[in-house]
């Protein structure tokens, strides 16, 4: 019934209304705003992250790469770097 | 005398913003408050003639902050409602005119002189809006139910927690046979996205477009469905906790509504 001529007539043919579409476009806007980074902050982040595995590792911080990788649903921070070394010494 | 500071913003422009504050400022000095109303948007000012109070400004809030007046001199005595005061913006400067020193010094000035001071903050995130906010004790958001006014409501309540200030949100224009209808974001819609405290919701109302056609007051319409959400928000800001926050009613009249919601098809 509720796809029915019946439904169609009140309007509840079960399609989603504009109001509940906006509702969670808006809820998604808002959440990848927040998750937008500055290239700044990204600079800073590496020069940690290279600085704490350097007490471990040799490593190429020439070709060190961090990036952020999105998809529909979820961001991923990836780091890729060659270790050259494990360091016998490590403080 | 030491007064309160309230800016009232929300980033997008044309969400009723300087109505708002015309409205709030009248309410408030008509419930025994002396009230003095600041319009912020420099080269843009628009709140005098909201207010009807546009030929008998002499000196603006430039002149007021860079000391070329006093504070007597610069605001405008509302002509109705006893205890109202305009302080216009300038026509012929630029939003870059005034900085936050200067700011900090008009808002203390002014605390010694009103009870009340309203900031009408201008659109957007630029200097207008780092003046408008410095030296404010509370934030007042003003959002319409719709993505774009949600949106950068957001941005600006984020800007605002940033500068340790809690705002609290107004929903304005809501329009209940459209929420019912399914084609406009509910109030609670607009909660839930940004979660921050309300503080008064406002229909639309073609009265307050009257209104502001003859430069009177939508709150001074006592029918105004407007007029009186705006003065209960008065009366909340002014400390009663237990005015209610009256929801627009959502019942809807018509025969078919009634009919289908009996049948259990829509909810």
């Amino acid at each position: 019934m509720k796809n029915g001529l019946f439904g169609r007539l009140f309007g509840s043919s079960g399609k989603e209304s504009s109001r509940d579409i906006a509702k969670k476009r808006l809820q998604f806007a808002l959440i990848y705003d927040k998750l937008e980074i500055s290239d700044e902050l990204l600079e800073c982040l590496q020069q940690d992250i290279v600085d704490v595995i350097s007490r471990y590792f040799e490593i190429d911080k020439d070709s060190l790469k961090l990036d952020i990788e999105r998809q529909d649903d979820l961001s991923a921070l990836v780091l890729n770097t060659p270790i050259l070394s494990a360091k016998k010494n490590y403080d | 005398m030491k007064g309160k500071v309230i800016v009232i913003t929300s980033g997008k422009g044309g969400v009723g913003k300087t109505t708002t504050t015309a409205s709030l400022g009248a309410a408030i000095a008509s419930l025994g408050k002396t009230c003095a109303v600041v319009d912020m948007d420099i080269g843009l000012r628009n709140l005098d003639v909201v207010m009807g109070l546009e030929n008998r400004i002499v000196y603006n809030v430039v002149d007021l902050a860079h000391g070329r007046c006093q504070v007597k001199q610069a605001a405008i005595r509302d002509r109705k409602i006893t205890g109202l005061y305009l302080i216009p913006a300038s026509q012929s400067d630029n939003k870059n005119v005034l900085n936050t020193d200067d700011m900090s010094r008009l808002t203390k000035k002014l605390k010694e002189e009103f009870d009340y001071i309203l900031i009408d903050c201008p659109a957007g995130i630029e200097q207008g809006f780092e003046n408008s906010v410095t030296g404010a004790d509370e934030a007042v958001v003003v959002c319409t139910p719709e993505v774009s006014a949600v949106r950068d409501a957001d941005r600006i309540i984020g800007l605002l927690y940033a500068r340790s200030i809690t705002p609290k949100l107004i929903v304005n224009r809501i329009i209940p046979h459209m929420v019912v209808n399914g084609d406009m974001l509910s109030h609670k819609d607009v909660e839930d996205v940004l979660s921050v405290e309300m503080i008064g919701l406002v229909e639309m109302d073609d009265r307050v477009v009257a209104a502001t056609n003859t430069g009177s007051y939508i709150i001074d319409d006592k029918t105004s469905k407007a007029g009186q959400a705006f003065t209960r928000i008065a009366g909340r800001i002014l400390g009663d906790t237990s005015i209610p926050i009256q929801e627009p009613s959502y019942d809807q009249k018509g025969i078919w509504n009634k009919i289908s919601s009996k049948l259990g098809i829509k909810k």
